[in-house]
């Protein structure tokens, strides 16, 4: 009956909400018997079973016992996989880029490290269900402005409301490098900005942002053993960046060229900050840097194109190798532009895509999953099939890293994913138009 | 006829302008001045054209003309004697490309075109004015004559050529006619934006220039017959101009830029002078085979800053290599027989003309082509090599008098002839002071050493081991004044030095602090010192240019394989065989011979591809690109249909070789959809390394781009856009309509005209409107239309008006909501070639889903797949394997999206888009199903030509990167070179 009215609802357009609905707690114990698993943490576990309660992993192993109140599913000939992460995205954040109205990822202003992915996180996105119906089950969702552009939020792809939805509210800082371009044209202007310096200027802004949030941690500490007079007033950004100064919180650089990395690891070096580089692309220079101090790398988007005219066709799609060889942790996203926030779903074929250049599969696979997990700050939950972790977990009909795979079965923490979405509902109703034109006839 | 009823008022225009006209008509006021008019100049060596050199020849020039000269003449009983021992002297140096200001704000009146950077009745010499400090510049390089041209504007009218006189003296004031084609970028307003309507409106305007010229001739026999055409200062200059054979001259950007305009020259046949880059020598040879007359700048580039290794990345290879090649292009022009004329145009600081020349020289130019450059070359395209450019009877009598040979480091322009009159040269630096000179004081004998570098006098002076800076130097041609610290002399505080030249000496004083007067004299102690900066030479590098040039071109065209066989693979024949596995197939010249499970053929007579584990593919055909397209807009109308992508587009893209890497050959570049109506599009093959014509598809049928939706009219532009027509998708049907009904009555109008002959003979005739035209192509179905659409409703709107106006639509372009009308779109027969699964975008891409794909294919509707992008060009083998995801289509339709359909839709199949018996020989190997997330193309060919391979693209790299590496290298060591000489001055 459900259903029906929402189908109803759907043909007349007056929903604004996706229809799927969140599946509730998990209240019985639910075994997966007989798949294949891809724990991506160990090896692949052939004609294994699953066992999931209260939302948690409790037992992978040959032959399960199973219990009258268990809900089996029979999964051989299947797939299991960790749920994947979308490790940098606006998805949630935005509905329809080109429609001002429907975007929430990018605060006014410069400095905005106050700025809480989370809490304009839509759970009734239609690119949501959408998303998840390719085995993505977690986003990590960010903020994009300025220098500084806020604090991203892990996010599970289902629930009621964000808050049902947060897996963790506050991931990481991110600060979005300034771009550093060499003069593009033979110009006879006498005018020449050094675009290094210009750059060191902007970030110089938080530095000196940083230095206050030292110093006003300082001037509470002492307000609140009473060795301050005055009061501190109250300051959102620089309470904000608490966790930053203080190592908790690692800051998230986006940068894409080789200078721009280079004078980010050495400012985070000068600072004391944890690092995660987002973006990349240009790397190759640096390389040493990013093992050497162990900063991981979250490749955002492998699809894009080679930054300049003489890299090599496959200077992009090439570069998850170079990273595995040289033992330096990344994950692979797809980009983070709020255009492509409804195009998450494509997160396996953007790790597949290095595939034909020499990634071993199962890195490809660990890229979307554990060792997103873990740059997130996220591995003792998810990333893996582990006992002790979240169930969430897909169920296909093959290689999530292949386009034709179908993704059958999902749980989020043992809750049970719908699969459907707006676009199997609209194939659905015009599939019935040819019916009723008795041009199909299934 | 109206060119005649136009001139009053052209002159009115000149005399309120040209103020300093009218030397022979104006009175006289004050006491009249009257100088001599008649001169010997004797005892010099004189280049009387370029390649003739007289010494101790004797010039004789009478009322401003050469009368005679030679090394055995009279001098005239009447005639001032000049001596020129010492000194060299040529004709006259003219610089054809002197910019001088437009004033666009007088582009207002009822006679004006109705473009607004459209004067081509405008007449650059009225802007010549004799107190710009820019003439004297020009004259103390040695220029007497200039070619003045508008500094802005599309047709920016007459150029001037000018006496460089105080008053100017006008030689022709309409020598030739000046056509730029400047656009207004993509946030302009106002057409022509782009590249492409510049040159549509340039090749509109032309037409209209002969219709104007037919229609007033006309108008004028059958005044009663026909309506009075319009007036139009600009149509009526061009089509005079057109009358008279002016030569007419366009600036072009770089050297893809040349053979645009070259072909819109052609068509009407233009006589041609290109204003050119430095850029010529990338496509040398084509350039050379043009039939025009240059004039190229001597700008070279600086070395670019490589110091820091990661800025550096940034740099292009070409612009890397450009530094070094660009002193060697117009050497490189004259050897291929081209005329070419110099310019001091695009100098940053014009006393860098001569130092460029000479290095240009030193760098193996012909100092009689140079000569030829600032003299014959300049006179000959302006159609004045019959009075300037020599020094022979007759010729005005303009001379360059330079100290020692204009072509060698040290030269200096001592003074200038023009019209018979001489023009003293007051240079900043007065060689008659520097060099090193004994200084003698009381008895007191000094060392005096005074140079000239970098615009500014140095002078020391020395007394045994002392050695004392001059400081305060001022310099004027007789006069020298100084100050210095004396101390060291005994002489405590500062003392004033002052001198002046008399008779090779210089004759000094100096006051001392207590203000003493002492004399001193100075002689000369050697010639003047070599004291002058070296310029950096750059080192030789070897000449090379790749096609194109840059990373990843070519050194040669791949050449075509006469026999190419593939052996036991699976083919993907996207025809009637389907996937047929371990077969082998057969390329002869260029075309598929054979497909069959096993082919013999001899050992050593066919080039063979072990297709073992591998995968043939006929090449991808993207039906939907913007790769190569120069400013993929002209957004500015709503109906820009005369614009034409041919007419832009980029071979030198390296997307087109990331394209191959990814197996796609054939593309359909189209234009925007930021209007209703588009531009013409061009269907291209990915022949990397030809010019821009080579790549264009020949055999493939002309069409144009359309688009719907939020973009044409504007609804994501920002709220600035809202008045352009249309706004609403009601008004993007009815302005089809419109403009369907306007094409049938221009096409009506012309048939009426061409079936009646008294018509033809008494009436105006039709204007040819090329908007019009391309739509009336489109309605005798001559041109395919492929339209930009995402909603069902304003596709089956479009498709209800092509049905009404009697035509079929080519393809919906996106037509992501086409699984919603499918049955419709194959009743209309419009194929639709979609994206594979993107949505959410726009608001009007909220129900596109990815099935759309699978289900138009279900229901019978032609479907293929594209990309509109650079990036995702390079993966349309796993966009087309969305299809097998969403909606389970099989594994050969699902190929057949991006072959054999979009080559329907193009109307191409009978040459690309399968493996078929008869077909081009475009293939792409492949290590994997082509469909899987692994696989890579290893091999992409087109016609026979391996276009690219893994193993060539490895050579590639190696080669580029030892290329970098070369040209950093040799950038480094001048620049620190360079740097070395600048401190040494400092010291």
């Amino acid at each position: 009956m459900v259903n029906r009215i929402l189908f109803w609802l759907v043909l007349t357009g007056l929903v604004f909400a996706n229809d799927q609905i969140p599946g509730p707690p998990q209240s019985v114990p639910i075994l997966l018997r007989g798949g294949y698993l891809h724990t991506v943490s160990g090896p692949d576990l052939a004609d294994f079973d699953i066992l999931f309660i209260d939302g948690k992993i409790t037992a992978i192993d040959r032959n399960l016992e199973a219990f009258p109140n268990y809900e089996i599913h029979d999964i051989r000939g299947r797939h299991v996989y960790p749920g994947l992460i979308a490790a940098s995205t606006t998805l949630g954040l935005v509905e329809i880029a080109a429609v001002r109205a429907t975007s929430d990822y990018a605060e006014t202003g410069d400095l905005n490290p106050n700025i809480i992915a989370n809490r304009a996180y839509n759970t009734d996105s239609e690119s949501i269900p959408v998303t998840r119906s390719n085995g993505i089950l977690l986003a990590h969702v960010t903020p994009q402005s300025g220098l500084i552009g806020g604090q991203s939020s892990l996010m599970m792809l289902d629930g009621w409301s964000w808050e049902d939805a947060t897996l963790i509210e506050s991931v990481g800082m991110h600060v979005f490098w300034p771009s550093i371009k060499y003069q593009k044209k033979n110009s006879d202007s006498k005018k020449k900005e050094d675009p290094v310096a210009e750059a060191e200027a902007r970030i110089a802004e938080i530095s000196k942002l940083l230095s206050d949030a030292r110093a006003y941690q300082r001037a509470l500490q002492a307000e609140k053993s009473g060795r301050r007079i005055k009061q501190q007033p109250r300051d959102l950004r620089l309470a904000s960046l608490q966790p930053v100064i203080a190592g908790r919180q690692p800051l998230f650089i986006h940068a894409r060229s080789a200078i721009q990395i280079e004078q980010a690891i050495n400012w985070t070096r000068r600072e004391g900050l944890k690092m995660v580089l987002v973006g990349g692309h240009d790397l190759y220079p640096v390389m040493d840097l990013l093992g050497k101090y162990e900063i991981p790398v979250i490749i955002e988007s492998l699809q894009i194109l080679p930054l300049h005219r003489h890299d090599h066709y496959d200077q992009v799609f090439s570069l998850p190798v170079a990273l595995h060889q040289a033992g330096i942790r990344f994950a692979i996203s797809g980009s983070a532009s709020a255009f492509e926030a409804p195009h998450q779903r494509n997160l396996p074929f953007e790790a597949a895509q290095a595939l034909p250049f020499g990634l071993p599969r199962d890195m490809a696979l660990r890229s979307i999953t554990l060792s997103a997990a873990e740059i997130l700050g996220a591995e003792e939950r998810i990333g893996s099939l582990e006992v002790g972790k979240d169930a969430t977990l897909i169920v296909t009909d093959g290689d999530i890293l292949e386009i034709s795979t179908q993704v059958i079965k999902a749980w989020i923490q043992g809750r049970r994913v719908d699969l459907d979405n707006r676009h199997e509902q609209l194939y659905r109703k015009y599939r019935e138009k040819y019916r009723q034109l008795g041009e199909l006839s299934d | 006829m109206v060119i005649r009823r136009l001139q009053p008022l052209l002159l009115i225009v000149m005399l309120m302008v040209i103020r300093t006209g009218g030397a022979q008509t104006r009175p006289a006021e004050g006491i009249r001045s009257n100088p001599p008019t008649v001169w010997a100049l004797t005892n010099a060596r004189v280049h009387s054209e370029p390649g003739v050199q007289i010494d101790k020849a004797t010039i004789i020039i009478r009322d401003g003309l050469i009368e005679a000269v030679g090394d055995n003449i009279g001098i005239p009983a009447d005639a001032g004697i000049i001596d020129l021992s010492g000194k060299t002297v040529y004709a006259g140096f003219i610089d054809p490309w002197v910019p001088v200001e437009i004033n666009a704000g007088d582009n207002q009146s009822i006679l004006d075109h109705w473009q607004e950077k459209t004067w081509a009745h405008r007449q650059a010499a009225a802007a010549y004015d004799g107190s710009n400090q820019q003439y004297e510049k020009l004259r103390q390089l040695g220029f007497t004559t200039a070619n003045l041209v508008g500094d802005k504007g599309i047709f920016r009218g007459y150029s001037g050529l000018v006496n460089l006189t105080e008053k100017g003296q006008v030689i022709d004031e309409e020598p030739a006619q000046i056509i730029s084609l400047e656009r207004g970028g993509w946030k302009s307003k106002t057409y022509p934006a782009s590249l492409m309507g510049a040159i549509a409106f340039v090749r509109q305007t032309l037409l209209d220039c002969d219709w104007y010229h037919e229609a007033w001739k006309i108008y004028q026999k059958y005044p009663a017959r026909n309506s009075q055409p319009q007036q139009d200062l600009s149509l009526a200059a061009l089509s005079s101009s057109r009358e008279a054979g002016l030569p007419f001259c366009f600036p072009a950007a770089e050297e893809q830029e040349v053979l645009r305009i070259n072909r819109l020259a052609d068509e009407f046949s233009l006589p041609l002078i290109i204003r050119g880059s430095g850029y010529e020598y990338r496509r040398i040879d084509e350039i050379s085979q043009i039939d025009a007359r240059w004039i190229l700048p001597v700008n070279f580039p600086e070395a670019p800053d490589v110091t820091n290794p990661l800025l550096a990345r940034q740099i292009p290879t070409e612009r890397l290599k450009h530094w070094a090649l660009a002193p060697g292009n117009i050497k490189r022009m004259v050897a291929k027989g081209n005329a070419v004329a110099v310019t001091t145009d695009g100098l940053g600081k014009s006393e860098d003309f001569h130092r460029n020349l000479v290095k240009l020289v030193n760098n193996g130019l012909d100092k009689t082509a140079a000569l030829a450059a600032l003299t014959t070359e300049p006179a000959a395209m302006l159609n004045q090599g019959e009075r300037l450019g020599r020094i022979a009877p007759g010729y005005h009598a303009n001379l360059t008098v330079v100290d020692g040979d204009y072509f060698s480091k040290n030269a200096s322009v001592c003074e200038v002839w023009i019209g018979g009159r001489r023009h003293p040269i007051e240079s900043s630096q007065s060689r008659e002071f520097t060099g090193r000179w004994q200084m003698m004081i009381g008895s007191d004998s000094l060392g005096l050493q005074i140079d000239f570098r970098d615009g500014r006098y140095r002078i020391t002076v020395t007394h045994d081991t002392l050695r004392l800076k001059g400081k305060e130097i001022s310099v004027s041609e007789n006069q020298l004044n100084w100050v210095m610290d004396t101390e060291p002399l005994a002489l405590p505080g500062w003392t004033r030095y002052y001198a002046t030249r008399y008779a090779g000496q210089l004759e000094g004083r100096a006051v001392t602090e207590a203000g003493q007067i002492m004399t001193w004299n100075a002689v000369r102690m050697t010639s003047p010192a070599q004291a002058e900066s070296v310029p950096a030479e750059q080192p030789a590098s070897p000449y090379f240019v790749t096609y194109p040039e840059g990373a990843y071109g070519f050194a040669q065209i791949p050449a075509v394989e006469p026999v190419v066989l593939v052996n036991d693979a699976t083919i993907w024949t996207c025809g009637p065989l389907g996937i047929v596995e371990g077969w082998d197939a057969l390329f002869v010249d260029g075309k598929l011979k054979e497909i069959a499970p096993a082919i013999a053929y001899p050992r050593g007579g066919a080039l063979i591809i072990d297709g073992n584990g591998k995968h043939l593919t006929p090449g991808i055909v993207d039906c939907h690109s913007h790769t190569t397209c120069i400013g993929v807009n002209e957004g500015t109308h709503s109906n820009s249909a005369e614009v034409r992508v041919e007419d832009v587009i980029d071979a030198d893209d390296i997307a087109i070789y990331r394209e191959l890497a990814g197996g796609v050959t054939t593309i359909n570049v189209l234009h925007g959809s930021a209007n209703t109506i588009g531009g013409q599009n061009a269907v291209l093959k990915l022949r990397w390394g030809s010019n821009d014509q080579n790549l264009i598809f020949s055999a493939a049928p002309p069409g144009i781009k359309f688009a719907l939706g939020e973009n044409v009219k504007q609804s994501n532009w920002g709220d600035q856009f809202t008045t352009r027509y249309p706004q609403t998708r009601l008004g993007v049907e009815q302005y089809l309509t419109d403009a369907f009904t306007a094409a049938e009555d221009y096409a009506g109008e012309w048939r009426r005209y061409r079936r009646n002959s008294r018509l033809r003979k008494t009436s105006i005739p039709p204007r040819r409107d090329l908007e019009l035209e391309a739509l009336t192509e489109v309605l005798a179905g001559q041109r395919l239309v492929h339209c930009h659409a995402y909603r069902s409703d304003e596709m089956l709107a479009f498709m209800r008006i092509a049905e009404q106006f009697g035509f079929r639509l080519g393809t919906f372009q996106h037509t992501l909501e086409g699984y919603k009308i499918a049955e419709r779109l194959r009743e209309h027969g419009v194929g639709g070639s979609s994206f594979s699964d993107w949505w959410a975008y726009k608001f009007e891409v909220y129900d596109a889903i990815p099935h759309n794909v699978s289900l138009m294919h279900e229901i019978g509707a032609s479907v293929s797949v594209n990309s509109d992008s650079d990036e995702l060009a390079r993966r349309l083998n796993t966009e087309a394997a969305k299809a097998l995801k969403y909606g389970g289509m099989s594994e050969e339709e699902a190929l057949k999206l991006i072959t054999i359909n979009a080559a329907r839709q193009l109307g191409i199949e009978r040459w690309v888009g399968s493996l078929e018996e008869g077909k081009d020989a475009d293939f792409v190997i492949w290590d994997a199903s082509p469909l899987s997330t692994a696989a890579r193309a290893e091999q992409t060919w087109i016609e026979g030509r391996r276009y690219f391979s893994l193993e060539k693209d490895a050579i590639l790299r190696q080669r580029d990167r030892q290329t970098r590496n070369r040209f950093i290298q040799q950038i480094i060591a001048a620049r620190v070179k360079d740097a070395q000489q600048k401190g040494g001055h400092g010291e």
